[in-house]
């Protein structure tokens, strides 16, 4: 790994270990609480609450790694999460008692990879920029949404799944362990495996790529897919706590999964980019939540600090890429 | 990355100076998590009365933190409140199921729950120590009583037609306040008859389409009475588009469109429902729960009749 790629990867994390010093510097003197900010169990709590974003910033790195982008992600998540809930009132479900749980996940999970196959299809069969056609996946799909229920929340909850979704294994929640092990998995699959190879290859030049002999429109389909099902997979692990969803849940989410994945590094254009660092990217921002919050300041703020970040990163990263380029010129 | 750090502590800095509380002691302190501030004005005006509140009493400490309308986020807050040992959390759910999870959570943490403004569903009832919100039973059968006075001072309260213009099917608000109007009126004014029902679905236009059926359909209507102002404006502006005179319009919960009809002599009355109780309500029930006092699990803040006669009493309502 060179220098510079060392750096960039160990920004984000640097960047944690500052906020971690702040907020238990100023939480000392500011916070109403008695325990320290770095209380080992509001870590863990930290890593739970990051896995709803984190799960689909994980497919989002791929996705803009490809050089592509997904906005239907929240709508996806939503209408995942409403399969998830509404499935298990069904009657025959009903009958099967607790075993329905496995199916009805299984049924969310389906949902949430169809609609990134009819994402992945269309980018690949029209060739149209991905931005345009999720963009209208997203208004379409919160559509169906809205259909299925009206402005009126769908819920159904049950004890089981919630507690299930509320142990603790090894000390970490279900949530945690859910985003962990997604990371693992992907992470292997970008840096140990020839798709991912090849999604770094199809981001940086897709020409080149086409010429070398890889397939890029199936490439996509899978990514697509991939994305669609780990949307859903977010849906599956936040929605068996709450049992609960509102039409308008998850609206928002592609934007603060996409504020993850550029926080960790990874290029808008495509080309570069690391599971590991978008992990980073996503604990960052809650860990931002969550210190505005313990030291006593508006919520709301995180909004103004979280843009004010974004704004110097990809501005940082612009003068080292040009320096690059001169260094290439000599 | 310097850069980025400075931005950072700069700006969470000045965010800070503002925040800045009382210092550690032997106080109460008070969490609430918000469903939506900023969406619109009574909320708004709600969290600014709330904090306030909470500052004007040195026995307690605030932690107001807003949900921004996420579930998602209105759980982290109530799982960080319960982190931070609060003493009670004061919630405005966002989704009257969806956090019932997080309030056990916190009720098996030996933290008092506070439900502000609506109420969350039944299952969760156990987890809770107390409601604190407006009585939408009561809004009903207090506008039913403002039109029959109106009626018995016209003279027709043997011999009046009313129609209902309700709020949207399957909301709890619309179906208590239907229910207190419905209840209350054959009590108070036994001859006047509650012609027809139709929803309106808290929406203007929607109550205006409605209105204009109900008055197709029925030549003799002395009175409106409509799930909210919003709606009952709706619904006189139809009226007033047919020409149709002599209407008494009443609403369940006064709003600002109201209010100014009212001060136009067009609409008779209304309830008046203050954010800023509200908020006060909600700070008060929990600092009574806290102190062991002996709160009624659902603890209904008052809200008063609002009509043309007694308006001046009233500020315009923000919203």
């Amino acid at each position: 790994m060179s220098k510079e790629t060392l750096f960039k990867q160990g920004a984000i994390w640097a960047f944690i270990v500052v906020e971690l010093i702040f907020f238990s510097v100023a939480g000392s003197y500011l916070s109403v609480s008695d325990s320290a900010f770095m209380d080992f169990d509001n870590m863990l709590l930290l890593l739970k609450q990051s896995a709803p974003i984190g799960i689909i910033a994980l497919g989002m790195t791929i996705i803009m790694i490809n050089g592509n982008i997904d906005l239907s992600v929240g709508a996806t998540y939503a209408l995942a999460a409403i399969v998830l809930l509404d499935s298990m009132t069904w009657p025959f479900m009903q009958a099967m008692g607790d075993w329905a749980i496995p199916l009805a996940w299984f049924f969310a999970l389906l949902t949430g990879t169809v609609l990134g196959a009819i994402n992945g299809l269309i980018v690949w069969k029209t060739g149209v920029d991905a931005f345009i056609v999720t963009l209208g996946s997203m208004l379409g799909y919160r559509g169906l949404v809205f259909m299925y229920n009206g402005e009126q929340p769908t819920s159904h909850l049950n004890w089981t799944l919630v507690d299930f979704a509320e142990a603790q294994f090894l000390g970490l929640h279900t949530a945690t362990w859910f985003l962990l092990v997604a990371a693992l998995i992907l992470w292997l699959v970008m840096t140990k495996t020839v798709h991912g190879r090849n999604a770094y290859a199809i981001g940086n030049n897709r020409e080149a790529a086409v010429n070398a002999g890889i397939r890029v429109g199936p490439h996509f389909l899978w990514n697509f897919m991939l994305i669609g099902f780990l949307a859903a997979l977010s849906a599956v692990v936040f929605y068996s706590e709450s049992g609960s969803v509102n039409p308008n849940d998850g609206m928002l989410y592609e934007l603060w999964a996409i504020t993850a994945v550029v926080l960790g590094g990874t290029k808008l254009s495509g080309g570069y980019g690391s599971i590991i660092s978008t992990l980073g990217g996503v604990i960052a921002i809650q860990l931002l939540r969550k210190g505005l919050g313990h030291i006593g300041a508006d919520t709301e703020t995180v909004n103004l600090v979280i843009g004010l970040i974004l704004i110097a990163v990809l501005f940082l990263d612009r003068q080292l890429n040009r320096t690059g380029k001169e260094e290439l010129k000599i | 990355m310097k850069m980025t750090f400075t931005a950072a502590l700069v700006a969470s800095t000045a965010m800070t100076g503002a925040a800045m509380a009382g210092s550690h002691s032997e106080t109460m302190t008070i969490g609430i998590t918000q469903n939506n501030v900023g969406v619109d004005s009574y909320q708004t005006t709600y969290e600014k009365a709330f904090i306030e509140a909470a500052e004007a009493n040195d026995m307690v400490e605030a932690v107001v933190l807003d949900a921004g309308g996420d579930v998602a986020r209105q759980i982290a807050q109530m799982e960080d409140l319960i982190q931070q040992e609060v003493d009670a959390i004061i919630i405005w759910p966002t989704n009257g199921e969806a956090v019932i999870p997080a309030v056990r959570k916190a009720h098996s943490a030996g933290i008092s729950v506070i439900v502000t403004n609506s109420n969350i569903a039944e299952q969760g009832f156990d987890f809770v120590a107390s409601f604190s919100g407006p009585d939408n039973i009561t809004q009903g059968s207090r506008s039913a009583e403002i039109m029959c006075d109106k009626f018995k001072d016209m003279g027709i309260a043997d011999e009046a037609r009313v129609v209902q213009i309700s709020g949207q099917p399957g909301y709890t608000t619309a179906i208590e306040r239907a229910k207190g109007f419905e209840d209350r009126l054959p009590e108070v004014c036994p001859n006047v008859t509650l012609v027809e029902t139709q929803p309106g679905d808290w929406n203007r236009e929607k109550s205006q389409q409605v209105m204009e059926a109900f008055l197709v359909k029925y030549d003799d209507i002395d009175g409106v009475y409509a799930g909210d102002d919003n709606m009952g404006v709706g619904a006189l502006n139809a009226a007033k588009a047919a020409g149709r005179e002599g209407i008494i319009f009443v609403g369940a919960t006064n709003f600002s469109v109201g209010y100014d009809a009212m001060a136009d002599g067009d609409y008779w009355g209304s309830i008046y429902q203050s954010p800023v109780d509200d908020a006060e309500a909600a700070l008060k029930t929990a600092i009574d729960v806290l102190n062991g006092e002996d709160v009624p699990f659902l603890n209904y803040f008052d809200t008063p009749k609002i009509t043309q006669d007694n308006m001046d009493e009233f500020t315009k309502p923000v919203f």
